[in-house]
């Protein structure tokens, strides 16, 4: 197989909050695509890399970004020293090898980017390359999969309707306190006890969210918090490097939040 | 031109003195206390000012002040030398002269000696003692019944202010007061309660206003409350404006914690904020007062306190180490009941606190035993009895001067259910509603103030200072279009400009506060909205067509048998936003209407949505403007300039902004037309003229509904001409309008509550773009 160097060899740390295992599998059956929902720092990627491997399918990722065009999904010809060559974009790789193509935050990219996906997503599956003048069936493995972070940059950044209505969608959120202190102990290696510490913290954020804050504490964020803690850093410190420093540089709210931390330990 | 202090004394000037102005006085007289001025010049005057100095000792005894002036001048010459530059101690000797005029000899006596200490309390800084001198002089004709007094307190008032401050100290005494001498007196001799709360607010301790922003985000983040925080009001008893209070849907702070500096009254404002917070998410439902007597009550609500703080700390263990310090009663002292129930809420707080009294320790033990079932209930209970037992050991408890310690919590009201208590929201109305009154008298000062005022404070300073409320200005006459005839009638309506009257700027605040995710999202989106000249960019991997220069390095490098880059595209993008928007409010009789299907009125979603537009705007640094418009028949067309272009967004025009009311009728076209002429000079590349309205013209003058239809539509037209938009919000009343005969059919939206602005103004965005 061409695309090894994209297989996902070891086991990627996955803890389910939900059925969503259960439910990326049956729309996986019928490549039904699919949209990752959720805030920033949830386990969106986390989530289809594990899939990925449970599936032994290559995955294939591309961070999309305002700057975004078409032809850097599908492919360009470039100009080298003997004239234009071809080269597959990484969705024409996926569509032609077989793979789960993971568009990470579709909405950043140009509005007419996200037009190229729709003949794949449909009964067609199939990818028209205009500029050579081919048409690519799917492979049977090809599966495409975005993410998504419904805030409040979608207000203008949204996705075409003609393009949501080819998706099913999963919804993340955080997980669970619980939950969430065990995926925070477990990656971090910090104790229970600090985990669920950090929990608290993390719920004092997420209460600013929209209120001085653009968005709460993600899971993510906690880790590195918790990475830090046993590194030796004392709580309050880890907090303050990699928490709230990060999120905000209104100094009001640094301090709020700085007190409210402190209120939790 | 300004001349520079340097090039100043060169000249032989000091900054304040007119020229001449000294060598008018005769060298001829003979100065009263030649002792005391011959060792003050032989030991420490520079002999460069010496005549110049003697002249103005000389001035000073012949302008018969009495010789105690001429001496305390002469005197503390000599000191002064020692801190401040010699020009500055001529120009006292004016100072002097005039204080003595306004404000008496004694005064003026005084004056010397307290330039003494100002000099060394502003550590000999040449600028900022002539700002001192200055105000000295402003003060004494603004009050010259309390110079002395303040003459005397200069030492303990520059203690703890510095000189912008002193001067904002002193002219909110000299407000306050008005024109009332005897008041003003009560402020300075501070005799008047509100002399040392401003002190304070003044003297830099952390107040209210410096923590506002950080404790809502506090309460939020920590109990994810998000309750509206107020200041109580300076005008509050004495015993309300000390402690924080909450009910009603609001909480209010004190203004300033005196006696408590820097972090740690920082830190009572948050340990405020958190009780408060546990009170919210524990204490539930208010009890009856009922017939407890007052020494119940307070115990209860002392209990209360404590159990609400256990909880709390259950939930957040950090909270001891906010509360505790706060917790200074000691077991000694006098058994009074202040003392008593201070201790009482330690030995329930602190357990490492030891109290031999059985009272507390009844108390504790009472509280220990219910700790795990103890809820509102258990708190009456044991707070009722503690209260029988205190009457019982015959402490006197006074109600009326009894406040809560420690500092950081509440005075409780919110916990009581009085049965007669106003809510705190309607509270608020009605202090709003005096307070405007207060304004409107304040605007009408006593003639000798007048001057004064409008010159210190900026924020009062009208827009323009020759329109008043009554009688506006006539400033330009336009042209009505007529569609019968289908021409114009030449100069048949005229503008007249007003001065909009202040509000209450609660209203801004509250809508920022309460729709504040809604103002987040149009930030968004006006940020995210490209409104600019389309520009070329070039070195592109994809574009719209080729970038000539690009290819020719390209082939070159490939027949060069390099690496040719690929970027050989270009296309044009804007990129930038380069927009004007005038904002134009209908604050017709119509607007007083409510919107379709909610119970708001036109006028106040209109003043809602500009306020949340508003603040987008200058956050983003946008240049706006907003007026609004009434009309009276053709001869008075009123448009109110509540911001300009050029002025900064600050309270004046926020509480203009909040201060208009609906009232006559809707003409339209030419308020169109003089926005049009407002914005036309604005050099940027879009111009906007967003109407918000409900779509309505009329007048009384005018029978014929389709005549000031049509004149609008034509002001629209005129305007698209000279390359303004015009823009339509219009809010739905459910009546008639004629938006799309006005307007065009793309070029308004209709919303009917607020929370919908932010979806409709994309298109008017995207409008922009195309």
């Amino acid at each position: 197989m061409l695309l090894t160097e994209y297989l996902i060899t070891r086991e990627p740390y996955y803890k389910p909050s939900g059925n969503e295992i259960k439910h990326y599998l049956a729309a996986h059956a019928d490549r039904t695509p699919i949209i990752l929902k959720g805030p920033t720092g949830c386990g969106k990627t986390r989530f289809i890399e594990y899939l990925s491997w449970k599936l032994k399918i290559p995955m294939i990722t591309v961070s999309c970004h305002e700057d975004m065009t078409a032809s850097d999904l599908v492919g360009r010809f470039l100009l080298d020293a003997n004239g234009t060559v071809w080269h597959d974009g990484p969705l024409t790789l996926s569509v032609r090898h077989g793979a789960i193509c993971y568009l990470d935050e579709i909405v950043e990219a140009r509005q007419d980017t996200s037009v190229v996906i729709h003949s794949l997503t449909d009964h067609r599956r199939m990818l028209s390359l205009e500029k050579k003048n081919e048409i690519i069936e799917a492979h049977p493995d090809f599966h495409l999969v975005i993410s998504y972070n419904p805030g409040y940059q979608s207000v203008l950044k949204d996705l075409k309707e003609s393009t949501k209505q080819r998706f099913g969608a999963i919804n993340f959120t955080y997980p669970e306190p619980a939950v969430e202190a065990e995926i925070v102990s477990r990656e971090s290696g910090i104790d229970p006890e600090t985990s669920a510490r950090l929990i608290k913290i993390a719920e004092r954020s997420r209460n600013l969210k929209g209120h001085g804050l653009e968005e709460g504490c993600s899971t993510r964020m906690l880790i590195h918090v918790g990475k830090l803690i046993s590194r030796g850093i004392p709580l309050g410190e880890a907090c303050e490097i990699a928490l709230i420093s990060p999120l905000t540089d209104d100094q009001d709210i640094r301090r709020a939040l700085g007190a409210a931390i402190a209120a939790c330990a | 031109m300004r001349l520079a202090p340097d090039q100043l004394r060169q000249a032989g000037m000091s900054p304040r003195t007119k020229p001449g102005f000294l060598s008018v006085v005769a060298d001829n007289g003979k100065l009263a206390n030649e002792v005391v001025a011959g060792r003050v010049l032989d030991h420490s005057f520079p002999q460069a000012y010496a005549a110049r100095w003697l002249r103005a000792c000389r001035r000073l005894d012949q302008a018969g002040y009495g010789k105690g002036v001429v001496t305390a001048y002469t005197r503390y010459s000599g000191e002064l030398v020692q801190k401040i530059d010699p020009i500055d101690i001529l120009q006292l000797a004016d100072v002097v002269s005039s204080v003595a005029i306004k404000s008496g000899r004694v005064a003026a006596q005084e004056l010397p000696s307290a330039a003494v200490k100002a000099a060394t309390r502003l550590k000999g800084d040449a600028w900022i003692f002539r700002t001192w001198l200055g105000l000295m002089e402003r003060f004494a004709h603004l009050a010259p019944e309390s110079m002395l007094i303040v003459l005397q307190k200069m030492d303990y008032l520059l203690s703890r202010l510095n000189v912008s401050r002193l001067e904002s100290w002193l002219l909110a005494g000299v407000r306050s007061a008005g024109a009332d001498s005897g008041r003003r007196l009560q402020f300075f001799t501070f005799a008047n309660p509100e002399a040392e709360r401003w002190l304070e607010r003044e003297s830099g301790s952390v107040t209210f206003a410096d923590v506002q922003r950080e404790l809502k985000s506090y309460m939020n983040a920590l109990w994810g409350i998000r309750q509206p925080l107020r200041e109580t009001s300076m005008h509050a008893p004495d015993h309300v404006w000390r402690r924080a209070t909450f009910g009603g849907g609001l909480i209010y702070m004190p203004p300033a914690f005196p006696g408590y500096r820097g972090a740690q009254a920082s830190d009572l404002y948050r340990a405020g904020v958190a009780h408060i917070g546990a009170h919210l998410r524990y204490s539930g439902k208010p009890f009856p007062v009922l017939k407890l007597k007052p020494v119940q009550v307070a115990l209860i609500s002392l209990i209360e306190d404590a159990r609400v703080e256990y909880l709390a700390m259950r939930e957040f263990p950090g909270l001891r180490r906010l509360w505790l310090p706060f917790h200074i009663a000691l077991a000694s002292g006098v058994m009074t009941a202040p003392s008593l129930l201070a201790r009482l809420s330690r030995a329930l707080m602190d357990p490492d606190y030891q109290d031999a009294d059985g009272w507390i320790r009844r108390g504790r033990e009472m509280v220990d035993a219910n700790r795990d079932n103890w809820d509102a209930d258990v708190s009456r209970e044991i707070g009722g009895l503690l209260g029988n037992n205190l009457g019982q050991m015959r402490v006197q408890f006074n109600a009326k001067t009894y406040v809560v310690e420690p500092a950081y919590r509440d005075d409780n009201r919110g916990l009581w259910d009085f049965a007669e208590q106003q809510s705190a929201m309607e509270m608020e109305m009605s202090f709003d509603s005096v307070q405007i009154n207060q304004l409107e008298d304040q605007q009408q000062p006593a003639d000798d103030e007048r001057d004064e005022h409008e010159q210190t404070d900026d924020e009062a300073a009208p827009i323009s200072v020759q329109v008043t409320e009554e009688e506006g200005i006539p400033v330009a006459r336009y042209s009505e279009y007529d569609y019968l005839t289908g021409r114009k009638r030449r100069e048949w309506t005229t503008v007249v400009e007003f001065v909009p009257k202040p509000g209450p700027l609660r209203m801004v605040e509250n809508t920022l506060e309460q729709h504040a995710d809604v103002v987040n999202r149009i930030k968004l989106l006006i940020s995210n909205a490209r409104v600019s000249r389309p520009q070329r960019i070039r070195k592109q991997h994809e574009g719209d067509y080729l970038d000539i220069d690009a290819c020719i390095e390209s082939v070159i490098e490939q027949r060069s048998g390099e690496q040719p880059d690929p970027r050989v595209y270009a296309r044009t993008e804007r990129r930038y936003r380069d927009l004007s928007v005038l904002v134009l409010l209908d604050i017709s009789e119509s607007t007083n209407d409510y919107v379709k299907g909610s119970k708001s009125r036109v006028i106040d979603i209109e003043c809602q949505a500009t306020a949340l537009l508003a603040h987008a705007m200058s956050g983003l640094g946008d240049p706006f403007a907003i007026a609004a418009f009434c009309s009276d028949q053709r001869e008075e067309v009123r448009y109110y300039r509540v911001k300009n272009f050029d002025t900064p967004y600050e309270k004046r025009p926020q509480s203009c902004l909040a201060g208009l009311s609906g009232g006559y009728s809707t003409r339209l076209g030419a308020a169109i037309r003089h926005a049009g002429a407002d914005i036309k000079t604005r050099l940027t590349h879009r111009r906007l003229i967003l109407v918000l309205s409900d779509g309505e013209p009329s007048d009384i003058d005018i029978l014929d509904k389709n005549y000031l239809v049509e004149d609008a539509r034509h002001a629209v037209h005129t305007m698209a001409r000279d390359g303004i938009d015009v823009f339509c919000v219009a809010l739905d009343t459910g009546g008639e309008n004629y938006l799309t005969r006005i307007f065009g059919p793309r070029n308004f939206v209709q919303i009917n509550k607020l929370e919908s602005l932010p979806e409709r103004l994309p298109m008017l965005y995207f409008r922009l773009t195309a």
